[in-house]
């Protein structure tokens, strides 16, 4: 059964890194709801996604496994729900604040 | 913002000295001479010109061969890396040269073959303006390639090249591309020394062995009364075919492969049951619903290999072993995960895991392979009046090169029938095209694979249709006088479209049948000695003299029109149902 998950990506922060986190979603047909991403405040190389994404949770596992064998990807988390997605964005808003 | 996203670091006034400068294109040459690349397979062109004409005074080091088209290069670059372990190198320029490599990016992916492909690109002034021959290259390859880049400015190339060896050979290996535009190419720097890369901060290759889950392991192996081992190019990517035979013998365990293991274990071991999957052996298929503990070792139970996932082994435990962990729990649930190296966990599971034998359990493989032998390779091998059949072909090849030479298959009926019948000894020996099925692979895999081991036979088994492919590859051969030998086994159709064709499609023949042209005389336009067999009592002399030629040597051998191969496990039915011949239709 599908629901929504918070995914939350770290990662180095380059050219086409976002294109390759969002590319093994699409492979995957996972449906993205909510998407921010961002450079560290204070260290422009590395940076993070925070998705809303609604899968099973099976393919969501297998998901997160295959986001954490891109090469820039330092690791991959995910929590049921949406109320992570929006912790997470406030944290980082009040970072760069 | 640079060409990366990086920090800037600041110089110690002991380096800003007067050095040398050289080129980009000169550090990327050095670079890789770095690496201990010795053969590289290109195809110049403008955005990579730069490259070339820094490769001219480096002849002695590297040694170019030009290819016919970018698709032959990296295919022989994959015959290079599958034979020798070492990753082969390609040399591409841009737009539809890159292009050109996506196919073969794709099949090195799902088939872990480590490559790197360099890329010329236009000036980085001229990115996303549609300008001659610039195409989105790093975009473009991004799903096949293990990681790529596109580098900009000269400063950059080194480190990404060592990134990239690094990444291309270490964990699951794989094709990396880097895209370098050409003023960076021509760009002077100082010349500085290369260091390889050791680390990425992100990735993790190595996987830390979890003895808890060893342990697990040997437990159910230890208890199992009827243990089966599937083993997968994992353990020849791992070297690990030493650790391998000592485990088995130890255990007792009978053995099969997939289509990539194959030569990882001694086909003529009295533990070995054969190949398994969609057109393995009748044992292995057929066992693997009656085993109680079944072992995946560096394999990653591909749908060619399970059929019916929902049907497979649903009675035993399972044992999952790969440096991948993605694949762990990907397709079937695992019930012991080990993520490690082959070699590693072979090596820590034979210390827990006891002596065993079982003769009755490797006995009932061999007794539903005589089955298998009795209703279809019997037929297949002894069929005098009949057209000459791919099996018997196969099985001359494997007795005159007692299964010890470099068989490289394209795709198709001749692919499955090679991987049934020729009887690979020893590791690195069976090059195929698995996970992609990319015809077109065997012909420049092969000169590949004779150019990494001279001193090693490398034959080249084909279809009529696949040679046609990148049959262009013929003038590489011709010009750098590689001694190949080349096999075409011509049955006027794409022959395995035509086989489901006949067994699901009610014999509907579209577009399968190939009116060929005169394979001989293409051969020998090509200044290639060449033979057509299409009577049986020609066939072995014409084996006898290709392996004898000191020289690119081409036979065609005319095969039956319409035959199959069997056994087959249909697309999406149980491995406990596998065909020894075609369904009988419902009256």
């Amino acid at each position: 059964m599908k629901q929504e998950f918070t995914l939350e990506i770290v990662s180095d922060n380059n050219f086409s890194i976002l294109n390759r986190i969002v590319n093994v979603l699409n492979r995957r047909r996972v449906r993205i709801k909510k998407l921010i991403a961002h450079e560290n405040h204070d260290d422009f190389t590395r940076g993070s996604a925070i998705l809303l994404v609604y899968t099973t949770a099976d393919l969501m596992e297998k998901v997160k496994h295959q986001l954490e064998k891109l090469i820039e990807v330092e690791h991959a988390n995910y929590y049921e729900g949406n109320a992570q997605y929006y912790a997470l964005n406030e944290k980082n808003n009040r970072q760069v604040a | 913002m640079g060409a990366l996203l990086t920090k800037t670091e600041s110089k110690a006034q002991s380096e800003v000295q007067t050095a040398k400068k050289i080129s980009g294109s000169e550090v990327l040459l050095r670079s890789l001479i770095a690496e201990n690349v010795k053969t590289i397979f290109g195809y110049p062109g403008g955005a990579i010109m730069p490259v070339y004409d820094a490769l001219y005074h480096f002849q002695k080091e590297l040694d170019h061969i030009l290819v016919r088209h970018e698709q032959g290069a990296i295919h022989a670059a994959q015959g290079f890396a599958r034979v020798s372990g070492k990753p082969g190198v390609v040399f591409a320029t841009s737009g539809p040269g890159a292009t050109n490599l996506v196919t073969g990016l794709a099949d090195a992916l799902i088939d872990s073959t480590p490559i790197v492909c360099i890329t010329g690109q236009v000036f980085a002034h001229l990115l996303g303006t549609d300008a001659f021959q610039e195409t989105d290259v790093v975009n473009t390859t991004i799903p096949v390639t293990k990681w790529n880049v596109q580098v900009t400015e000269a400063k950059d190339i080194a480190p990404a090249v060592a990134k990239a060896f690094y990444i291309a050979t270490t964990g699951r290996p794989g094709p990396v591309l880097i895209d370098i535009t050409k003023n960076a190419q021509n760009e002077l720097i100082e010349e500085s020394e290369y260091r390889q890369c050791k680390s990425v901060r992100t990735y993790k290759p190595t996987p830390v062995l979890q003895y808890d889950q060893v342990e697990a392991a040997a437990e159910l192996i230890n208890n199992a009364k009827r243990p089966y081992l599937l083993v997968g190019q994992g353990v020849l990517l791992s070297e690990a075919s030493k650790e391998l035979l000592a485990f088995v013998e130890k255990t007792g365990i009978p053995v099969a492969s997939t289509l990539l293991g194959l030569g990882a274990f001694p086909a003529d071991h009295p533990n070995y049951v054969g190949f398994l999957g969609m057109h393995g052996n009748y044992g292995p298929n057929i066992n693997t619903n009656e085993c109680d503990v079944l072992i995946g070792l560096g394999m990653r139970f591909d749908d060619r290999v399970t059929g019916n996932v929902n049907k497979y082994a649903k009675q035993a435990k399972i044992i999952h072993i790969d440096i991948d962990k993605a694949e762990i729990n990907k397709v079937v649930k695992a019930d012991v995960a080990i993520h490690a190296d082959a070699r590693e966990a072979l090596h820590a599971l034979i210390g827990y895991c006891k002596p065993n034998k079982h003769e009755a359990w490797l006995q009932s493989f061999h007794k539903l392979n005589q089955v298998e032998y009795e209703k279809v390779t019997h037929r297949e091998l002894n069929h005098p009046k009949d057209d000459l059949k791919m099996g018997e072909v196969i099985n001359h090849l494997s007795r005159f090169t007692n299964g010890e030479a470099i068989v490289v298959t394209d795709v198709g009926q001749h692919q499955m029938t090679t991987s049934r019948y020729y009887k690979y000894k020893r590791p690195r020996t069976n090059v195929t095209s698995g996970g992609a099925g990319t015809m077109g692979f065997a012909l420049p895999a092969a000169m590949g694979a004779k150019l990494a081991v001279p001193e090693k036979e490398v034959v080249a088994v084909i279809g009529d249709g696949g040679f046609q492919m990148t049959l262009q590859e013929l003038g590489t051969i011709m010009q750098y006088e590689i001694p190949v030998k080349v096999m075409v086994l011509n049955n006027s159709f794409l022959g395995m479209v035509r086989q489901w064709q006949q067994l699901f499609h009610e014999k509907r023949y579209s577009a399968t049948e190939m009116v060929n042209p005169n394979f001989i005389k293409i051969a020998e336009a090509y200044s290639i000695p060449a033979i057509k067999v299409e009577r049986r009592e020609d066939l072995q002399p014409a084996i006898q003299k290709m392996l004898d030629a000191k020289t690119p040597f081409f036979v065609e051998v005319v095969v039956g029109k319409e035959d199959n191969v069997f056994p087959m496990v249909p697309a999406g039915a149980c491995v406990s149902d596998c065909l020894l011949e075609p369904p009988t239709p419902n009256p």
